[in-house]
């Protein structure tokens, strides 16, 4: 994973903290850690999260994922409910907890050891096959729908990854942007402090 | 206390970081004239027109009483919390993605994180059966409603183009449209040009110049996260505090539990909770305005022994015939760099996709909005609705800024199988959580296979490669369906029940049909219209 992974090298949004207002910033700067002890995860669960999101989110730095992962605890202790849970799904705090287990143990029956022992390759065959609901019969999934499981591992993660200010300095999104705005909006005009790639990318 | 030069706090019950807690002294807790069950698009400008005209006015808001400056955020994921967050189980074969994609919770309901796109619906959108053959005719039509889509216009300061080119109004709007737009709503006009196809800037309640002590928008982009400057309306802004400084009281943070009935069959107020305290609210007249899901859960969770199967429902038709939008979001990649994160996120739209054309092989139509995006939320779509993860989402969101984006908003036909039920599953406040149950129908699938044609068309011809399509909805409606006819429809043509003479439903619920454009502008004007019976039946007693 070690290819380029920025068009914009030489942008850091946090250098514009100082323009966004006061909540915004507490907002933000949170996300950098250091984060409380779990509420909800146990160890175990917790690292499997961790190595999940690895592959959902296509990055291996830690002080990421690790907000990743307290935003994942975060959802499950929360007592806000979860928008919307299709018919016949268990609530999320159950999805997700029985279904690190029924992972495991599928990571067991297919290959010897857990998940947490088996190799990226044989951890991304596990993924694909939730996502599409194609992993090999376990009495597991007629309470835990693979899919389900999936999504809400998935769309958990990638919310709380594409929150994260290094992501966003990454991607050169503008990030907070009150109470400046923007004053050039037009196609091919920046304004001084956003991203701006590289002189010799073409 | 506030001070009266600031716009949002002057005349709200929220201040000094103190949220009105004081339910046994309540203005009007003996009695008022009516109770408003909701403070959105509807509720905002129902209470707002009844307490001008001299009602006491009681709004009850499930949510907070937001302060834009110290709640809101530039932030996509900690304004969620905008959203009717409490689970709804959904089903059917295009279950709907709910919370902050079409529903509200707190004092401006869904105008507080809407996108401001501002339409009036055609005339065709009222007469579809006549014109169609298919879904129904609205028991009233554009004429009717025309003269509160241009009252809610001016009220607020619409900006828009001097020319619009499609359906009866054809502009000018009160303010001038928004100058400059951005570089995705620059790509959509170029493509439709090259291809033919008109576009202009967007009707937009937002503003392009000063109005009423707020400013006009500084192109922040995050409207869906709540506008900080309040250059974009709200009901939380513009109508909630001119009602309250006109004598309504809106307690917020209380949630309705149950329509009460009398002997006689009239409604005689509605129950709340606050803080796990359980509280009553008598009045003469009850308006639900609590949009599509509440609603009619409210409705059905309030049958008694003389409304076995829900208050307002001999028909039947309470919670059925539930309609969204169909909202596909179109991409495709440029050369060069669009940054979708800038500006209002809908400057550019095209209703040339708007009526029925026979040739098409299907009936009714779409608008396109050259749309915005910022990453979570395209993200997150990527993820769930299109099922992109691992190496493929990160190459996508790694050039996030060199994508455009289309929108579209396509009529969804109404199906009595589209409906929301109650479950045996109970929320935090002993009532079953509500069971929304949505497919599309053939005609709605065809709609969008030709959009999503068209939109690939338009960024082709503006110099991009189409990328990728993400199936998404927007807006609810139906579910309380107008009518002339009892025993086909919840409430009449003023959005009076016909079964309880004292209990209205006005909001999106009242819908016949869906319309093809974002519908809050019609929410309003038909409150707009209700306000006014309701004021008229009064005069005569």
């Amino acid at each position: 994973m070690q290819e380029i992974r920025t068009r914009y090298p030489g942008y850091d949004i946090l250098k514009e903290e100082d323009h966004w207002d006061e909540h915004t910033r507490e907002i933000v700067l949170k996300r950098l850690g250091p984060f409380p002890e779990h509420k909800f995860l146990k160890h175990h669960e917790a690292q499997m999260i961790f190595t999940i999101a690895q592959h959902i989110v296509y990055d291996h730095r830690k002080e990421i994922l690790d907000y990743v992962l307290h935003h994942m605890d975060n959802t499950l202790s929360s007592p806000v409910g979860e928008d919307q849970r299709k018919t016949g799904t268990p609530e999320q705090k159950v999805l997700i907890r029985e279904g690190l287990k029924a992972i495991d143990k599928l990571a067991k029956k297919q290959y010897g050891p857990p998940f947490l022992e088996i190799s990226i390759e044989q951890q991304l065959s596990i993924l694909t096959a939730l996502h599409k609901g194609l992993a090999p019969p376990m009495k597991e999934w007629q309470t835990i729908p693979q899919k389900a499981l999936f999504k809400k591992l998935a769309t958990t993660m990638v919310s709380a990854y594409y929150s994260h200010p290094t992501v966003w300095s990454e991607i050169g999104y503008g990030g907070p942007a009150y109470p400046r705005g923007y004053v050039r909006v037009e196609r091919g005009l920046t304004d001084p402090w956003e991203a701006k790639r590289d002189a010799n990318e073409s | 206390m506030p001070t009266n030069h600031d716009y949002v706090l002057h005349n709200c019950d929220h201040y000094d970081g103190h949220r009105y807690n004081h339910l046994d002294k309540r203005k009007y807790g003996d009695g008022a004239d009516i109770c408003i069950v909701g403070s959105g698009a509807a509720g905002g400008v129902l209470a707002y027109e009844l307490s001008k005209a001299g009602f006491e006015v009681v709004v009850i808001e499930a949510g907070p009483f937001w302060n834009p400056q110290t709640d809101f955020a530039s932030d996509e994921l900690s304004m969620q919390s905008l959203a009717w967050n409490d689970t709804r189980l959904v089903a059917g074969s295009d279950p709907l993605g709910m919370g902050h994609n079409n529903s509200g919770r707190g004092v401006g309901g869904g105008t507080v994180h809407f996108t401001g796109v501002f339409y009036r619906f055609h005339e065709s959108d009222f007469r579809v059966k006549t014109l169609d053959g298919v879904a129904d005719d609205w028991p009233i039509t554009y004429q009717d409603l025309e003269p509160y889509y241009e009252k809610i216009e001016k009220d607020i300061a619409v900006s828009g183009p001097k020319h619009f080119p499609w359906g009866p109004f054809q502009g000018p709007y009160p303010y001038p449209e928004r100058e400059p737009i951005s570089a995705n709503a620059q790509v959509f006009r170029e493509g439709c040009e090259r291809l033919g196809i008109r576009s202009t800037v967007a009707p937009l309640a937002i503003l392009s110049a000063p109005f009423d002590g707020r400013p006009p928008c500084i192109n922040r982009g995050f409207c869906n996260q709540g506008c900080k400057p309040n250059a974009k309306f709200s009901t939380l802004i513009h109508h909630i505090p001119k009602a309250i400084g006109h004598g309504a009281e809106v307690l917020s943070d209380c949630m309705v539990t149950h329509v009460k009935v009398d002997k006689s069959g009239e409604v005689e107020g509605v129950t709340f909770v606050h803080d796990g305290k359980e509280y009553f609210q008598k009045a003469k007249i009850t308006i639900l305005s609590a949009f599509c899901i509440e609603t009619p859960r409210l409705l059905l969770n309030s049958a008694c022994p003389q409304f076995p199967d829900g208050l307002a429902n001999s028909s039947g038709m309470v919670g059925k015939e539930l309609m969204t939008h169909s909202g596909h979001d179109i991409f495709a990649k440029f050369h060069d760099e669009v940054r979708l994160y800038k500006g209002t996120p809908v400057l550019a739209v095209s209703q040339e996709f708007y009526e029925t054309d026979a040739s098409r092989g299907f009936v009714r139509g779409y608008t396109f909005n050259a749309h915005g995006a910022r990453p979570l939320g395209l993200a997150k779509n990527l993820v769930s609705k299109a099922g992109i993860w691992g190496q493929k989402l990160y190459d996508i969101m790694r050039d996030y800024n060199f994508h455009a984006q289309i929108t579209l908003v396509g009529e969804v036909l109404p199906d009595k199988n589209n409906t929301v039920t109650l479950s045996n599953e109970k929320d935090e406040y002993g009532m079953p959580r509500p069971v929304v149950t949505f497919s599309y129908g053939g005609n709605d699938n065809k709609l969008i296979a030709h959009a999503v044609q068209k939109a690939n068309e338009i960024l082709t011809a503006a110099g991009g490669q189409p990328s990728f399509v993400t199936p998404d909805t927007g807006h609810l409606m139906g579910t309380c369906r107008m009518g002339n006819d009892p025993s086909t429809s919840v409430v009449d043509h003023s959005c009076r029940s016909h079964d309880i003479p004292n209990l209205y439903i006005c909001s999106a619920a009242a819908f016949v049909t869906s319309g093809g454009c974002n519908p809050t502008e019609t929410v309003m004007a038909l409150a707009a219209r209700t306000a006014d019976h309701i004021i008229e039946e009064a005069k005569k007693l």
